[in-house]
């Protein structure tokens, strides 16, 4: 409860930052997948719907300076209203290397897992595996921290970061599981290299000096396109391949209309 | 008249123009570029483009930024080199490139895109047509990704275009729309950047294609999504994201940047376009390998397995792939794409994840309603999405159906009396391919409730509209009695839920609908009366045409050119010596033709031609064929209609394609016992123009536009349907007659090369010019002797034959080509049906002129490759263009002066040679036609001599074949010999007879 009018803890403005990070939502809830809303689902569980609004408006604002995921622990530093920013600590426990060693065996024992990460999903099937070893993929509670003053647990900081952190988590399954302590190269070997795309650098020209005499004309091979019947819906692209947060809800319609061009 | 060419000028295409007027020199400063001296004037440039494409309300400043260019061309230190499309000769005998200062003007991106599909008359423009062509499909096919990017702006700003990049504000990022190019389209890709003219790239400094061509798809695709996205995707934007979204639709594409966003969206593209590289995934539906009871249960599968994208054949199951073997060929990293094209697959297609619930997954184990689904939801879906598909042979194709079987009475009706008056006993079966099926197993099926049944051996889709409709179809009247002209149109209009998939006919009906009663009749013999030996599937023809003609049904003759469609036809009039008249419709340059044949071959035939301004319809009584044109019928169309014919032909009956002009529904309205189509294209390959050359042929048969639509067109061209196919082929098979060159019963009958004159009308224009050339001229030779005499003799030959050739080719001007001249029109026509029987054509002409006014000319009308080889050329060059023509597979003309190309080049890959204009030489031209016609040839080569009707050409002709038959004595001696007639024989040659003009 606030102390008093002048209480620097809690009613001042925090100050402004430039290029914070941002969340990308504007308003709703944030996190837009089934695993990055089981963060999001703890943080709502605790914490009080007040404290969650300004957390949500602290993230949106870009009062997170940056956030730093290594295995077991996630840091973050936050703008509040002190000139020093706060720093912010989100503990889970990070698995050992034989504990590691069986999630790997059995992670490797069906492929839906690793077919699934690469196409940028966390397979919903990953909480059986770690279930059948007795242990969690996503945390039950987490053991947070922050240098602020407010006495509310967790604080309007600590949401902030775990909003962006769901996010995250959205774009990038692999840092949930970083975040237990397997980096995605560890988890696929080799199969985490990423192939390079093609692209039209690789077209020979013949000099200009040997087409002197039909400087106007196409070159030795120019066929007509093949026209193929468009049976494709004009969506398909966003729905084979996910655009980043929710921006498939606001593209969808977009693209459809491109149908009719 | 301008000459456009467009440039890309690193933010914009830049439109410049060469104009007809010759070389000025202004002054220039020394040590810099100096003016290209032809080059259009910014303000003339900016006239003629915004009378080309731009929209006329837009105001004349907005056209686009004018800018000088720097380009590298070829040329002498004087002037570059005047591209093919000025006309124009080029006196530089050994060109080099320099740089040249070209007045440009810069439209804006949309601007550009009208330009380019309004005004697509030079190679470079028509490049850059087929790019944003290219960028259209992309788009429509929602090929593109958003990007947030931070490029700076690059060029001069102030030219207020809001499309622009060159708009980019101070914020430093845009929102733009990036093609998504992979796969086959990245295969299209590089073709594009490989034909392009180095015209279209050049700089200051040479261009790689690859950087111009994604520059300039990137600003194409982006001013295409804009165009069609006309709503904002996001309103009163507040956040960095939602400013972004705000910035890709609208003209301003300018926000703040957001690092995190663009680094997401750029790893999403880069997702998109890394996962659609070298290999893809593919899934197979495999039949249970021992069939159980009908519906019975288990025992499908889908095998996985990694595709190469750019070769399908080179298929690796999943299960190799896992084994570790070394896999030859397959690019990129197999495990790795196998597994993350399965997990996007997974997204479409959930019930795959079950397969991947093991380490190495090789197949998708289905039950039959799996199956089902997989064929009907799953697999049109995956293949959509660009994953390989691969169905059994039978999938969407054997559905429930009706069998048909008809049986004649009488042991007589085989012949050809009753007609299609003529009762038959009928029965309708349900079947299943070949195979009809009782009443009591349809009950079974229905009882099963699956969708996948085997049916004695052989697995059936069964949907549960099908089964409806064939429960009701059993217990509708199945056996009865009906005329032949009753089951006829049963047969070829259908049902639309049941298709006829069999059908059992004997008599009449049999042989129509066997779709070969060509080959099923007794040939007819050539007729006597015909001056001529017809061939073996040319008796064949006469005797199908003429089996049509007695029931009263109308037929397509489409055979490929050259077979002999006139002789054929004319054949017919001589068999049937018919009462009543046949009405002959063709265009306007084949009526000569026409009218040569039919007096070369049917002498006795009266032909009367109806047309011009003498024309008497009260002749046609008289006559026995009526030759008029398209444009006459349809102005005549109500004294036609009083007449009663015997029939009506359309010849080039693509004139008819569009069933709703003027020229059609004229053709259709004339009331006739039988109809003939002649047309030499694959009508089968076009299936609106089919329905209404049918329409014309068999007024009715084919029901409705729409219906024909719905039920044919759709399910084959957008879906490909084989079922489909096969009721369209059953349904027009019995009119349509179309024999190939290819086919080796054709072949055998046909001689190895075959010469065929060509004769064409000339213009109103082409006429009075003829007429001025030839009073001109004779004044001249009449006041000149000895030498001068025979220079004014040769010239006067020359510049009738240009003349004949093309107004334009006599006058140098510059002027338009399109529909001044009838040789011109006849070789397009010619061209076109060659190039659409995907062949090959060498074309001669004797002037270099002409040949360089008909090759931008021709490359444009055509849409396809037309090279030209003449004596300008570069050895290097030569064998560049020789080897394109040989190695190439896309059809397309070679242009060839005759004097640079009469001898030496083996140009087998044509098997069509066109000489447009007349050496007189026949050793010449027999020379140059033996380019096509050598050892390597492997089709049967057909000869055109193109010779302009009531003018010298046919007047030497003729002296040429007279005197050939004679003795050979002038033959060699080309044209001097014509020098030695006397001013009254020449006027005699050149005089120009009324018949030739049209």
């Amino acid at each position: 409860m606030p102390i008093g009018r002048d209480g620097w803890y809690e009613t001042t403005k925090p100050i402004s930052v430039e290029g914070g990070i941002q969340a990308r939502t504007r308003r709703g809830s944030i996190g837009s997948t089934w695993w990055s809303r089981r963060f999001i689902d703890i943080l709502e569980r605790v914490c009080d719907k007040g404290r969650l609004t300004r957390g949500r408006a602290y993230a949106r604002k870009g009062q997170v300076l940056s956030i730093d995921l290594s295995p077991g622990l996630v840091r973050a530093s936050v703008q509040g209203s002190r000139p020093k920013p706060y720093r912010v600590t989100i503990r889970i426990e990070a698995y050992g290397e034989e504990r590691w060693a069986s999630i790997e065996e059995a992670i490797a024992a069906q492929a839906v897992h690793r077919a699934k990460l690469l196409a940028g999903e966390m397979p919903p099937e990953i909480e059986e595996v770690f279930a059948a070893l007795g242990i969690d993929l996503f945390p039950r509670d987490l053991d947070m921290d922050c240098s602020c003053p407010d006495w509310g647990f967790p604080c309007k900081h600590l949401s902030a970061v775990l909003y962006l952190l769901a996010e995250s988590f959205d774009d990038d399954p692999f840092l949930v599981l970083a975040w237990r302590g397997r980096s995605r190269e560890e988890l696929l070997g080799s199969l985490a290299d990423e192939p390079a795309a093609a692209d039209l650098s690789g077209v020979e020209d013949v000099p200009f000096a040997d087409r002197l005499a039909d400087f106007y004309a196409p070159g030795a091979t120019a066929h007509r396109p093949e026209r193929r019947p468009s049976a494709a819906a004009p969506d398909l692209l966003l729905r084979v391949f996910p655009p980043p947060g929710d921006l498939a809800r606001t593209l969808t319609p977009a693209y459809l209309r491109l149908g009719d061009s | 008249m301008l000459v456009l060419h467009a440039v890309w000028a690193g933010d914009g295409l830049a439109f410049w123009a060469e104009t007809p007027q010759s070389p000025s020199s202004p002054a220039t400063t020394p040590g810099t570029p100096r003016h290209h001296p032809f080059a259009a004037p910014l303000h003339t440039l900016a006239d003629a483009l915004a009378r080309t494409g731009l929209d006329a309300e837009a105001d004349a400043g907005a056209v686009g930024s004018g800018r000088v260019l720097e380009l590298l061309l070829p040329g002498s230190v004087r002037e570059p080199v005047p591209s093919p499309e000025t006309g124009r000769l080029s006196e530089v005998v050994r060109p080099r490139l320099r740089l040249w200062r070209v007045p440009a003007v810069v439209p804006s991106t949309g601007d550009t895109l009208r330009v380019l599909a309004a005004h697509p008359a030079t190679a470079t423009v028509r490049h850059w047509a087929a790019v944003a062509a290219f960028a259209h499909d992309l788009v429509r096919r929602g090929r593109v990704i958003p990007q947030l990017v931070t490029a700076p702006a690059a060029a001069p700003a102030g030219n207020g275009d809001p499309l622009d990049r060159r708009a980019a504000p101070q914020a430093g990022a845009r929102a733009v729309w990036r093609p998504v190019v992979t796969g086959a389209d990245a295969g299209y890709a590089r073709e594009l950047a490989e034909a392009m003219p180095p015209a279209c790239r050049t700089a200051a400094t040479e261009r790689p294609s690859g950087a111009v061509l994604t520059e300039a798809l990137d600003a194409f695709t982006d001013a295409l999504v804009r165009q069609a996205l006309d709503e904002p995707l996001m309103s009163g934007p507040k956040t960095l994201e939602e400013r972004w979204l705000a910035a890709l639709t609208g003209p301003d594409s300018s926000c703040p940047d957001d690092p995190r966003l663009r680094t997401e969206l750029e790893a999403w593209r880069e997702a998109v376009t890394r996962a659609e590289g070298a290999t893809r995934v593919c899934f197979r539906l495999v039949e249970p390998p021992v069939p159980d009871a009908p519906g019975g249960g288990v025992g499908w599968r889908v095998e996985l397995a990694l595709q190469a994208a750019d070769d399908p054949s080179l298929y690796v199951p999943a299960r190799t792939v896992w084994s570790g073997e070394q896999l030859t060929g397959l690019p990129g990293r197999p495990e790795r794409e196998l597994l993350a094209g399965l997990g996007r697959a997974a997204r479409l297609y959930p019930e795959l994840d079950r397969a991947l619930r093991v380490a190495e997954p090789d197949e998708l184990r289905l039950d039959t309603a799996g199956a089902f689904a997989f064929l009907r939801q799953a697999a049109p879906l995956l293949q959509a999405a660009g994953f390989g598909v691969q169905l059994p042979r039978w999938a969407g194709r054997s559905r429930l159906g009706l069998k048909l079987t008809t049986r004649t009475r009488s042991q007589a009706a085989a012949s050809q009396g009753f007609g299609l008056r003529e009762l038959v006993d009928f029965r309708i079966d349900l079947a299943v391919g070949d195979e009809t099926i009782s009443e009591e197993e349809l009950a079974e099926l229905a009882r099963l409730k699956v969708p996948l049944v085997r049916v004695r051996g052989q697995w059936v889709e069964l949907d549960d509209r099908q089964l409806d409709a064939a429960l009701k179809a059993v217990e509708r009247e199945r056996t009865g009695e009906l005329p032949v002209a009753d089951l006829l149109r049963h047969v070829v209009q259908g049902d639309d839920e049941l298709p006829l998939v069999a059908v059992d006919a004997d008599g009449v009906l049999g042989d129509l609908l066997s779709g070969q009663a060509e080959q099923r009749l007794r040939p007819l013999a050539t007729p006597r009366g015909l001056d001529a030996v017809l061939r073996p599937y040319q008796e064949r023809g006469l005797a199908w045409l003429s089996f049509l003609s007695e029931l009263g049904l109308g037929g397509v003759l489409a055979d490929d050119m050259g077979l002999g469609k006139t002789v054929t036809t004319l054949a017919l009039l001589v068999h049937e010596a018919a009462e009543t008249p046949t009405l002959l419709v063709c265009p306007m340059s084949l009526v000569g033709n026409w009218q040569r044949e039919a007096a070369r071959f049917a002498p006795a035939l009266r032909v009367y031609v109806h047309h011009g301004g003498g024309r008497d319809a009260a002749e046609i009584a008289a006559a026995d064929l009526v030759i008029t044109t398209y444009g006459t019928a349809q102005r005549d169309l109500e004294a036609l209609r009083q007449v009663e014919w015997r029939r009506v032909v359309c010849d080039e009956a693509q004139a008819i394609k569009n069933s709703g002009t003027l020229q059609a529904r004229a053709v259709r309205a004339i009331p006739a016992p039988t109809r003939l189509a002649l047309t030499g294209t694959p009508v089968e390959n076009h299936l609106a123009e089919l329905w209404s050359i049918m329409e014309f042929a068999n007024p009715g048969l084919l029901g409705s536009r729409q219906r024909f639509r719905s039920r044919f067109q759709e399910p084959i061209e957008a879906r490909q349907d084989e079922q489909a196919a096969l009721a369209l082929k059953r349904a027009t098979g019995p009119f349509v007659l179309r024999r190939v060159k290819t086919d080796k019963s054709i072949i055998s009958d046909l001689p190895e090369k075959l010469e065929v004159k060509e004769w064409c009308p000339l213009t109103p224009e082409q006429a009075s010019l003829y007429q001025a050339v030839v009073e001109d001229m004779l004044g001249r030779i009449d006041d000149s002797e000895g030498i001068e005499r025979r220079g004014q003799v040769l010239a006067a030959m020359a510049r009738l034959k240009q003349v004949c050739n093309h107004p334009a080719h006599l006058l140098k001007d510059g002027s338009r080509l399109a529909g001044r001249s009838g040789k011109l029109a006849r070789l397009e026509q010619l061209a076109e049906e060659i190039l659409a029987e995907d062949e090959k054509a060498l074309v001669f002409t004797q002037y270099s002129e002409f040949g360089t006014m008909l090759q931008p000319y021709l490359a444009q009308r055509l849409d396809r490759p037309v090279l030209w080889l003449h004596g300008g050329l570069p050895k290097k060059t030569r064998d560049r263009l020789v080897e394109r023509f040989q190695r190439d597979e896309e059809p397309m003309l070679f242009l060839l002066s005759l004097k640079a190309a009469g001898v030496g080049l083996n140009l087998t890959a044509a098997n069509h040679v066109i000489h447009v204009d007349r050496w007189w030489n026949p050793a010449v031209e027999d020379q140059a036609t033996d380019r096509a016609f050598r050892i390597g040839q492997r089709k049967n080569v057909q000869v055109r001599k193109l010779i302009c009707a009531g003018t010298l050409e046919e007047r030497v002709d003729e002296m040429i074949e007279r005197k050939k038959a004679l003795a050979e004595r002038v033959v060699g001696t080309g044209e001097d010999w014509l020098t030695d007639l006397s001013t009254q024989e020449l006027r005699e040659v050149f005089r120009l007879t009324a018949e030739g003009v049209a």
